[in-house]
């Protein structure tokens, strides 16, 4: 498997705040991780550093062999390639549905308006939105919106995505349709790295886990090794409130 | 009866004075906001720039824009008109009072607004800065096709009232001799030395075209979407 983002020796602190602990890990291409982890443990800035949202303060980050931390390295450019799904969704709220999912391909990658509406709407109809093209997005139930935000970010081809807490915002009722569209997503071989509180959900589609706990990654392994054979009290305590 | 006669031989100056006052009301909103956009974008700026160049350039612009805000806000518009006309004609620059007019209520605008673009940038969420960068737009492009249009629409209603507010406050231009309205209505009264009727006619010529614009205005931001003011303060 080909490595695709690899993380040396990363540390980010908030003021005195100890955020993220000297991580190692690399990623590969195809993999599905997910990172799972109580609240306040670093799970969603270690992803945000990913593309760059969040600058670090020591260490190594790159992405396809490119160093994401040097001020060499145009991070506009990286960051078409690695799509970004928040929690609180992002949709531009001055742009219909396919305006959101055209506006990054023609002004960023240059494409023509014709090409970019073709991959949008072919990306659309994958999250099941196809008949809603047209609308405001202020109109959409959450799960919709966040389904537009996966197109939006598909429609940019890009090698990696990455989602921070994509159902946590949602009423319970819309997780399904999220969950669903990820799945769906995994099976075609997307490389996805899953910030997420869904453990029986992380079970089902990740072919790795981590668990972070104190800025630190306390184990990564296969699905049945954390949640049947986990190493550490802290990640049996962790999980046994989920059972 | 004297505003028989004051409209019958003044009518004409009366037109020529509204449209003066729209003008100078229309472009100065409309050159004010330009400024108010490029400046409020560069006082909204939180980030620290990692050179130090950049660190000092955006500290030293921003101490600028206040002092600027600071002091068109703290002196009159008629003082301004009267500096800035006869200040630009000492260093050579000719120009006739009606463009020294359109300077001073663009730069007087532009202060105000300055203000109202910075809340409006604050006012959108961060997240939506952030999508736009994950998408690979730079500072520039998320500036202007995401963060802008928002913020701009949230503050619509106080860019309407700022052209309103300059519909009654050009009347100070007089000063530097353009034939505005109140200019008319003073050179009316004069002529019959009848100052209330003409200012009386003059009052109700302006609430005409105020009570106007906002109803308009009202109808423009009923069709954005966004909420409107009702009462309209003065600077």
């Amino acid at each position: 498997m080909n490595k695709i983002i690899s993380i040396r020796n990363l540390k980010k602190s908030f003021g005195e705040n100890i955020i993220l602990r000297d991580i190692h890990l690399d990623f590969y291409e195809g993999e599905v991780v997910c990172i799972i982890g109580s609240s306040g443990t670093g799970k969603s800035t270690l992803l945000r550093c990913l593309n760059g949202l969040e600058s670090i303060d020591e260490g190594l980050i790159t992405f396809d062999g490119m160093d994401i931390t040097s001020p060499k390295t145009d991070l506009n450019l990286v960051r078409t390639k690695i799509g970004m799904v928040f929690q609180e969704f992002n949709l531009f709220y001055n742009m219909n549905v396919l305006k959101n999912c055209v506006i990054g391909q023609t002004k960023v990658l240059h494409r023509s308006l014709e090409e970019a509406s073709q991959i949008a709407m072919k990306n659309l109809e994958e999250v099941g939105l196809s008949k809603f093209v047209n609308v405001d997005v202020a109109t959409l139930s959450g799960g919709q919106k966040q389904r537009v935000a996966i197109a939006r970010s598909l429609s940019m081809n890009p090698k990696v995505m990455l989602f921070d807490e994509p159902t946590s915002a949602l009423d319970p009722e819309m997780v399904g349709e999220v969950l669903e569209t990820m799945k769906v997503l995994a099976k075609k071989g997307m490389t996805m790295i899953i910030v997420t509180h869904e453990m029986s959900f992380a079970r089902e589609i990740a072919n790795r886990i981590l668990f972070m706990d104190n800025g630190m990654i306390l184990e990564d392994g296969s699905p049945e090794q954390i949640f049947e054979h986990p190493t550490y009290d802290r990640t049996k305590e962790f999980l046994k409130r989920f059972r | 009866m004297v505003y028989i006669r004051i409209l019958e031989n003044f009518w004409e100056a009366f037109l020529l004075g509204i449209g003066y006052t729209l003008l100078l009301s229309l472009v100065g909103t409309i050159v004010g906001l330009v400024i108010a956009l490029i400046l409020g974008v560069v006082k909204s700026i939180q980030a620290i720039p990692k050179r130090k160049a950049s660190r000092i350039a955006l500290k030293v612009g921003q101490t600028l824009i206040q002092l600027y805000v600071t002091v068109i806000r703290g002196t009159p518009m008629m003082v301004q008109a009267m500096i800035f006309y006869y200040v630009f004609r000492r260093m050579g620059l000719l120009w006739t009072p009606l463009e020294a007019g359109l300077f001073t209520v663009s730069v007087n605008t532009g202060a105000y607004l300055t203000e109202v673009v910075k809340n409006g940038i604050e006012s959108v969420p961060k997240g939506q800065e952030e999508a736009a960068k994950s998408l690979g737009m730079n500072r520039f492009k998320a500036m202007s096709l995401v963060i802008l249009p928002q913020a701009i629409k949230t503050q619509m209603a106080s860019i309407g009232n700022e052209f309103i507010i300059n519909i009654k406050d050009t009347s100070v231009l007089n000063v530097i001799m353009i034939s505005e309205l109140y200019y008319v209505a003073e050179d009316a009264a004069m002529r019959y030395s009848s100052f209330l009727e003409a200012m009386l006619i003059a009052a109700v010529i302006y609430l005409f075209l105020t009570y106007t614009t906002s109803k308009l205005l009202k109808l423009f931001e009923n069709k954005l979407g966004v909420k409107t003011l009702d009462i309209v303060s003065s600077n």
